[in-house]
């Protein structure tokens, strides 16, 4: 099968990024929360949503974003950021799992070789967050200042500038970037924009998505 | 942008040309039964092509990716 080369380029970003030194975590410790998100998504009967197979609050997070997304609560979150994960770890462990666990879902879908983590980049933190960071009304993380002036999706990783940017590169590849977006025409000659809809909303509603 | 896209779709799948296949596949992306996904894949390129195809599985994850956002950053629809 021929994957479209700009978005077999995307996933070799993504998955790089995420295995590489991060804003507060290195790139060992951030392979390590992609492979607790993987596992756990492709784990046909995970551990209910409330145990924490790893005792350790940023791999436990990364288990129930993999499997269990739609029961993360924000008295959850609040409860982890008690126990001691920094609010920015949060953000940052969220944009490793989005950003590793793309490849693995279209691998699955398509039928293709489930692709393996790469070797995690060597290297400290670069410690890089936004210019001023301000609590939302429309998010339980920090965002970039000024919050609520963009969609909740939008500015959900903006407090990490590199989280975000891999993001909506991932998005423009798998989906449509903004542009594309104000045009209610466009498509890639393969799906229509209704067909699109189709799949993302059927996909949304069986994850309970409620946003 | 998910709750736009519900209401884009609307909820008559099969008014979609290949609705049907599609809405089969993103089910069954969805679930963990690999026979029923190999399944609904070869039905979706059965009637339209590995191309269509793939396209279909990059919207699926991207959407895999989204909910995530969504749901891990507490993500509220503007009231």
């Amino acid at each position: 099968m021929s994957v479209r080369a700009d978005l077999a380029e995307a996933y070799r970003v993504a998955s790089l990024h995420a295995v590489s030194p991060g804003a507060r975590f290195d790139g060992a410790r951030r392979r390590a929360i992609a492979q607790a998100a993987l596992d756990a998504y492709l784990d046909p009967a995970p551990a209910p949503p409330w145990v924490r197979p790893y005792g350790d609050l940023a791999l436990d997070v990364a288990h129930r974003l993999g499997a269990h997304a739609a029961t993360i609560t924000r008295e959850w979150y609040e409860q982890v950021i008690t126990e001691g994960l920094h609010p920015l770890e949060w953000v940052e462990v969220v944009g490793v799992v989005i950003t590793s666990l793309p490849s693995a879902a279209f691998a699955r879908a398509a039928g293709l070789d489930l692709p393996a983590l790469p070797t995690a980049v060597a290297g400290t933190p670069h410690g890089r967050e936004a210019d001023e960071l301000a609590p939302a009304r429309l998010n339980f993380v920090p965002v970039a200042a000024p919050a609520d002036q963009v969609a909740a999706v939008v500015q959900a990783l903006s407090a990490l500038p590199d989280e975000w940017d891999v993001l909506w590169l991932l998005a423009g590849a798998q989906y449509m970037s903004d542009r594309q977006m104000d045009d209610p025409l466009w498509n890639r000659g393969t799906l229509s924009r209704p067909q699109m809809e189709l799949v993302a909303s059927r996909l949304a509603a069986l994850r309970d998505c409620l946003f | 942008m998910l709750s736009w896209s519900s209401r884009e779709a609307g909820d008559d799948a099969t008014a979609l040309p290949h609705g049907a296949e599609l809405r089969a596949f993103a089910e069954a992306v969805a679930g963990h039964d690999d026979d029923a996904l190999t399944r609904a894949r070869a039905a979706l390129v059965a009637a339209t092509d590995e191309r269509f195809m793939l396209d279909a599985a990059a919207v699926a994850a991207n959407f895999e990716m989204m909910t995530r956002v969504a749901d891990g950053t507490g993500s509220l629809l503007r009231q």
